[in-house]
């Protein structure tokens, strides 16, 4: 119950009170770039909410297995070498930055497979944006906030296991879709509008999103609200 | 082929005529995530700045071995090996602002800028190019910065860099510093740029 | 004849197998991999000692308050700082403690103990000093917040900070808005009834969980 209750706090965190987009700035060039169209919106969110989901489950598995001291495959391997002690010691973090967006690349061409091969009118709406979700800074953050949730924690147990970090992924990418989608409608209206000429284009997006950012602020504390609601810390 | 741009043309280019925030919008997730303080900002602008220089040089030197369908692989490795070099020298030397930059450090690796200089300038054009225009689009992303960050600084705290700056009955307009403030202060800059950069070749033509 | 064009043939496919032409891949990367281990091995110590002094240099004036820890760092007295875990388990939930044992003149002087909870915005760590008995709050110190600039943000001064100094552990404490004199209260900060509530709250448990185990403490050897 408790665990359900912890994973229903980090999805509404992670979907709004601290949306991707508005609260942490991640995942701005797409943010201004797609979000012309509704439709091309939701393609981009529901391609981004794919990869994050599948890059968070590779850079946990690779993190917990081996990068984060005394990780079980690391130490396994370095027992050969070593003293068990000393073997499990072994710190790989240094590591972390190069495998996962090297896991981020991969997680981009799997997804794009995949869906090619078992559901082509899938591909057709979101297939063109995978190839640019490789630079998405989104994704990355996603699997650096896992990592900092995996790694040097003062009690072990509080160390995220699959379960929290795979619904950090995917309402990571809902609350990005949530933005980005919301952008590309009020866009579509401002179409229609007489913007001043150096206000066009990106300027004005960003002030709308200035706007919007203000609005997902009201959801702050919310999750405290929902935690004292039901009596735990 | 056309004539590829001199040492000095590049640097120039970077600073103003393309600089990368305001003219090619690339690297905003930096641009407003750490410009609620003109340290932050100044950091991150130095660490960008120092990636990128030795990503360019690199790239430069190694720029007849590339193969076109290994070169984003090279790239990224690259980029990402310096950044991670930056990020541990920070929180050796600098613990607390390391913690304070906290993701957007290892975030550079995805930062279109150096991506994207390493594609246009260093990979193929010389050292000294290279190395010129990496400077070049480092002092223009780091003016860019300071500039959004001194803004909302100043509205939203009353300080520049911690120093009481506005009188101490100044309202301290904390949405400046918080997110909605960065949306808005860049995009009111940006249009600004605009206007000028409008303005100014209305009047030459 | 036959022989020359096999030759030729294989050196061809030798030409174009795949890692053969990633060889400046995998020498690059063979190079960045040990340019990344001298990093590692240069600056991991620092980077560690770095995090420990973070709560070391708090620890004096969390246990003697700040005039009397100036005064005892400017005549260099000697104060032995011992860092120790304490598993505490309550209801089948482990909970792990970092804390230090602070001791002058081979007696006990205080605790530190860090201590972490869900604030307004973020995660709030803090590092709770202690009297020798466990008895009375002796200090208190936010290491880290994202609570909102400007209202949530000002629990890090110690003019708000300093009220939790000689507060009782055996009763809970409680936040008030208004300026109240009872014993076992805190002043909320103004318009952050929230943040001072995540303060308090986790003041309060971390009080409740070590209360008499301070004995069972595993000192990490050094």
């Amino acid at each position: 119950m408790e665990y359900l209750f912890d994973i229903f706090l980090i999805s509404i965190s992670a979907a709004l009170i601290n949306n991707f987009v508005l609260y942490y700035f991640v995942g701005i060039c797409p943010f201004i770039g797609v979000s012309r169209q509704v439709s091309m919106a939701v393609g981009m969110g529901s391609a981004v909410t794919a990869v994050m989901t599948f890059a968070v489950f590779l850079s946990w598995t690779i993190t917990t297995l081996i990068l984060t001291p005394g990780a079980p495959l690391s130490a396994w391997v370095a027992g050969w070498f070593m003293s068990p002690e000393k073997a499990r010691t072994i710190d790989l973090t240094i590591m972390t930055y190069i495998v996962y967006i090297f896991s981020i690349a991969s997680a981009v061409q799997f997804v794009e497979m995949y869906v090619r091969r078992f559901y082509p009118p899938l591909y057709k709406s979101f297939g063109v944006f995978l190839p640019l979700i490789t630079t998405n800074c989104a994704i990355l953050f996603a699997c650096l906030t896992v990592m900092s949730n995996v790694v040097g924690k003062a009690n072990p147990a509080e160390a995220w296991d699959l379960g929290r970090s795979l619904a950090l992924g995917f309402f990571g990418g809902v609350g990005f879709t949530i933005a980005i989608v919301i952008m590309a409608g009020i866009r579509e209206e401002l179409d229609l509008c007489d913007v001043p000429k150096p206000f066009q284009g990106a300027a004005i997006t960003l002030i709308v999103g200035g706007i919007l950012a203000m609005a997902f602020m009201g959801f702050n504390g919310v999750d405290t609200g929902i935690r004292s609601a039901l009596g735990g810390l | 082929m056309n004539e590829l741009p001199t040492p000095f043309e590049r640097f120039v280019q970077g600073i103003l005529p393309e600089n990368p925030v305001y003219r090619q919008l690339l690297g905003l997730c930096p641009t407003l995530a750490v410009t609620n303080g003109l340290k932050p900002a100044l950091t991150m602008a130095v660490a960008v700045g120092a990636v990128l220089l030795c990503a360019n040089i690199m790239i430069s030197l190694i720029r007849n071995l590339l193969k076109p369908h290994l070169r984003i692989v090279v790239f990224t490795l690259t980029i990402a090996t310096f950044v991670t070099i930056v990020d541990r020298v920070l929180a050796a030397y600098m613990y607390q602002m390391s913690k304070t930059l906290g993701p957007y450090i290892p975030l550079i690796i995805v930062n279109c800028i150096i991506i994207c200089r390493c594609e246009v300038c260093a990979s193929r054009q010389g050292v000294v190019t290279a190395a010129a225009d990496a400077v070049g689009q480092a002092s223009g992303f780091a003016l860019a910065l300071t500039g959004i960050a001194a803004v909302r600084e100043l509205l939203g705290t009353g300080m520049l860099a911690g120093f009481q700056v506005l009188p101490e009955a100044w309202p301290a307009w904390v949405i400046m510093v918080l997110p909605p403030g960065a949306f808005l202060t860049f995009g009111l800059l940006l249009a600004l740029v605009n206007y000028i950069s409008d303005h100014r070749s209305r009047k030459n033509a | 004849m036959n022989q020359t064009l096999n030759s030729h043939r294989r050196s061809e496919g030798f030409r174009h197998n795949k890692l053969v032409q990633a060889w400046l891949v995998l020498l690059l990367a063979i190079i960045f991999g040990s340019a990344l281990a001298a990093v590692q091995v240069n600056l991991s110590d620092v980077i560690a000692a770095n995090k420990l002094n973070e709560s070391l240099e708090q620890v004096p004036e969390l246990v003697w308050g700040a005039a009397k820890a100036a005064e005892l760092v400017e005549n260099k007295v000697r104060i032995d700082i011992e860092p120790g875990i304490l598993t505490v388990d309550t209801d089948g939930k482990k909970t792990v403690y970092h804390l230090f044992r602070v001791s002058m003149d081979r007696t006990l002087a205080g605790w530190v103990i860090r201590a972490g909870g869900q604030g307004y915005a973020d995660k709030i760590e803090l590092l709770i000093g202690l009297s020798p008995d466990a008895g009375k709050i002796s200090g208190l110190f936010v290491l880290e917040q994202k609570e909102t600039p400007g209202l949530g943000n000002k629990i890090i001064f110690s003019q708000w900070r300093d009220q939790y100094i000689g507060k009782d552990t055996q009763t809970p404490l409680t936040v008030t808005t208004g300026r109240s004199n009872a014993p076992d209260t805190i002043d909320a900060v103004t318009g952050a009834t929230i943040s001072s509530k995540s303060v308090t709250d986790i003041v309060n448990l971390t009080t409740r969980a070590v209360n008499g185990r301070l004995a069972s403490v595993e000192y990490v050897k050094q």
